[in-house]
């Protein structure tokens, strides 16, 4: 018989949502005759974040300095390693207020207190460590995580969503919430693979899977549609910050619309 | 020569949700110091939100948390509406109060059977019980499976549910889903009994028996349930919710991302399922009240182990009360999902119970943007209490094999339930 995978999931700072949709699943037991877990904290005490994995899932932003340390230990430890979910691979919501600095925003949740750890600006995980494959979603959906591990177990490589949340919601034939109710939905930049969950319930999309790849996330055309219905830059800009705020191309893409208009 | 002690610690509790430890240093007249090292990073919830659009924070407060993200949302919402003074139609609070539910069934499932349980049957890993204990895990997989379910009808997704908006909700399913949902509660029920009576077997250790402060929100309509405007505690004080500064005094403590409250600035306390029952089980009605009746001594005040019993009879009610909330609702349909909302200024202060207790959320609104954000989570509030009975426990057992210390007093911690994500989302002062 061939050798268990072994798996790890470790949890960075986040809302532990990530791990609750992996252990949610029924499929989980599917998995179990298959797969060894190594390390998962959120379920099992015999957890160890030492030891070699053939899988390592990541949840979380790099929050602490100690994340760091585990972070490289992680990396050396595994084949493969996974980022999970906004907070890993985006950063999170945490990173909203990304251009405030860490000592403000200390300041106005602790006050003058102080405690013994170290905490730092949240970070996605790879600005740290070479990150394998990502699972998008806050959180992830189920369905991301089965076609991912099932690639892995037949020795092949799932592939990455290149297209928008917009292609899905038209084939639901849902409404456009952008163009018909004229709400700012994020659906023409988002990555798909939710299947257009929250337009399909009338709620303009907030961007959890962030921003498409591959330099196709046309936030500059997003803008000015926005612009056109009377939102201001700065409005642009943090409604597409929720999940987007290290993205490199975004500020840039938003200012190009906002100096179009001056000329 | 004085002895030298090496502190007892474990780095990262296991099952709970979150990343948190215990450091237990003993001396030589026994143990000196208890600390629960919360190590979780912050996350500044209310600094960032603080400045945002109204609908856009409220889309941000549910990521505080997973375990209990439609209470995050739901009470997060309430706040808003208290504070732009906008209140939904009663068929619409009952939905959203079976939405509510839908999370305290997965919830306490989850705690009970994945996150507790294993220490009793002396497994590491709820997975690995599936040999012996095929009926409980499956039992454990189907409550979960019907809360989510509900989330995921109700909510458009069990974790982060943004089909909860200002005004109502973005769309409600069709009769016949919640017709269903009825069906399912009721199916169920058998379920949450025999999960009441597994738990009613299992230790509840004498070590950390003793008087309890208890809070709780007083259930509006005198019905147990989840939302209410004041808040009781078991001494016989009862205050109003806008008044929770007053009385559940925070401080920050330096091993924690989180912060620590007192009652009266001074008494640690308790807050959760146990806190529920003790402060108004007068108000249980159906199979849990019988249930209640018949098991109040193992229901009791004074032990934190109480907790996990307290959430079993929470299953059996709750999915009674769901069936009945549903009923209310159907009674008015068809039902509009949402009405128009007239953002003003304003600020407004909900109190509800989350699975793990009371949740506060208080929020001002300015110009339709976020101008003060106060959150203080089930966890933070009883981190204080926690330790004491930490301690109690290491009081008891210091000079046992230090595995043997370091389980009973994760039993403790686990007994609690504690969202630690939660408690550092973190608070102004």
């Amino acid at each position: 018989m061939e050798r268990k995978v072994r798996i790890g999931f470790y949890a960075l700072t986040s809302c532990y949502g990530c791990q609750l949709q992996f252990a949610m699943m029924d499929e989980i037991l599917q998995l179990l005759p298959n797969a060894e877990i190594v390390c998962w904290y959120m379920l099992d005490r015999d957890s160890s974040e030492d030891e070699p994995v053939d899988i390592a899932f990541i949840e979380g932003s790099v929050s602490t300095e100690e994340e760091i340390e585990l972070l490289k230990k992680i990396r050396e430890n595994a084949k493969i390693v996974v980022a999970v979910g906004s907070c890993a691979v985006q950063g999170g919501v945490q990173s909203w207020e990304k251009d405030k600095s860490l000592e403000e925003l200390w300041k106005i949740v602790y006050g003058d207190g102080k405690v013994k750890f170290e905490p730092k600006k949240a970070k996605p995980v790879e600005e740290y460590i070479k990150v394998d494959y990502k699972l998008y979603g806050c959180p992830p959906e189920k369905k991301d995580f089965i076609y991912a591990i099932g690639t892995f177990l037949v020795g092949s490589w799932p592939e990455d969503v290149d297209y928008p949340v917009c292609l899905e919601c038209r084939l639901k034939g849902n409404p456009c919430i952008l163009i018909e109710k004229g709400e700012p939905c994020l659906g023409p930049i988002t990555r798909a693979g939710c299947d257009a969950r929250c337009p399909s319930y009338g709620i303009a999309c907030i961007g959890c899977r962030g921003a498409i790849g591959y330099d196709v996330a046309w936030f500059d055309s997003l803008a000015r549609t926005f612009k056109e219905k009377g939102l201001t830059k700065e409005e642009i800009l943090e409604r597409m910050k929720i999940f987007n705020a290290h993205n490199p191309k975004l500020e840039e893409m938003v200012d190009k619309v906002f100096q179009e208009v001056k000329e | 020569m004085k002895n030298l002690y090496l502190p007892i610690t474990v780095d990262h509790i296991a099952r709970v949700e979150g990343k948190g430890g215990v450091e237990i240093i003993v001396g030589d007249d026994g143990v000196k110091e208890v600390k629960l090292n919360i190590i979780e990073g912050p996350r500044f919830f209310e600094a960032i939100t603080v400045g945002k659009k109204l609908d856009e924070a409220l889309a941000v407060y549910p990521r505080i948390c997973s375990f209990c993200s439609a209470a995050h949302k739901l009470t997060a919402v309430e706040a808003a509406e208290k504070a732009i003074g906008f209140e939904v139609r009663e068929e619409i609070q009952a939905l959203r109060e079976v939405l509510y539910i839908g999370d305290m069934i997965e919830s306490h499932a989850l705690h009970l059977y994945l996150l507790v349980l294993p220490d009793y049957m002396g497994y590491s890993n709820p997975l690995k019980m599936l040999d012996k204990y095929k009926k409980e895990i499956n039992i454990a997989l189907d409550l979960k499976n019907l809360g989510s379910w509900m989330m995921d009808e109700l909510g458009a997704r069990a974790i982060h549910q943004e089909n909860v908006v200002m005004g109502g909700f973005g769309k409600l399913p069709d009769k016949t889903t919640l017709e269903k949902m009825k069906k399912r509660l009721q199916e169920a029920l058998p379920l949450a009994e025999y999960t009441f009576e597994l738990f009613s077997k299992l230790e509840q250790y004498e070590e950390v028996e003793g008087p309890i402060i208890h809070m709780a929100v007083r259930p509006r309509g005198d019905v147990y349930g989840i939302y209410g405007d004041a808040i009781s505690v078991s001494d016989g004080f009862e205050f109003p919710s806008e008044d929770y500064k007053k009385h559940m005094v925070e401080r920050v403590v330096e091993h924690s991302f989180a912060k620590h409250s007192f009652y009266n600035g001074e008494k640690p306390f308790m807050t959760g399922a146990i806190s529920r029952v003790v402060n108004h089980a007068d108000k249980l009605y159906g199979r849990a009240k019988e249930l209640y009746e018949s098991h109040k001594d193992l229901l009791r005040p004074t032990n934190p182990f109480a907790n996990n019993l307290a959430q079993a009879l929470e299953l059996v009610y709750f999915m009674e009360r769901g069936i009945d909330l549903i009923d209310e609702a159907l009674a008015k349909w068809p039902i509009r999902p949402r009405d128009e909302v007239a953002v003003k200024d304003g600020f407004g202060v909900s109190t509800t119970e989350a699975p793990r207790g009371i949740l506060v959320y208080a929020l001002e609104v300015k110009d339709g943007r976020i101008a003060y954000a106060d959150i203080i989570t089930p966890t933070a509030f009883n981190l204080a209490m926690m330790e004491v009975h930490v301690r109690m426990m290491a009081e008891k057992h210091y000079n046992d094999d230090p595995e043997r210390l370091k389980y009973l007093t994760e039993m403790v911690v686990r007994a609690y339930d504690p969202c630690i994500s939660c408690s550092v989302h973190v608070v102004r002062l």
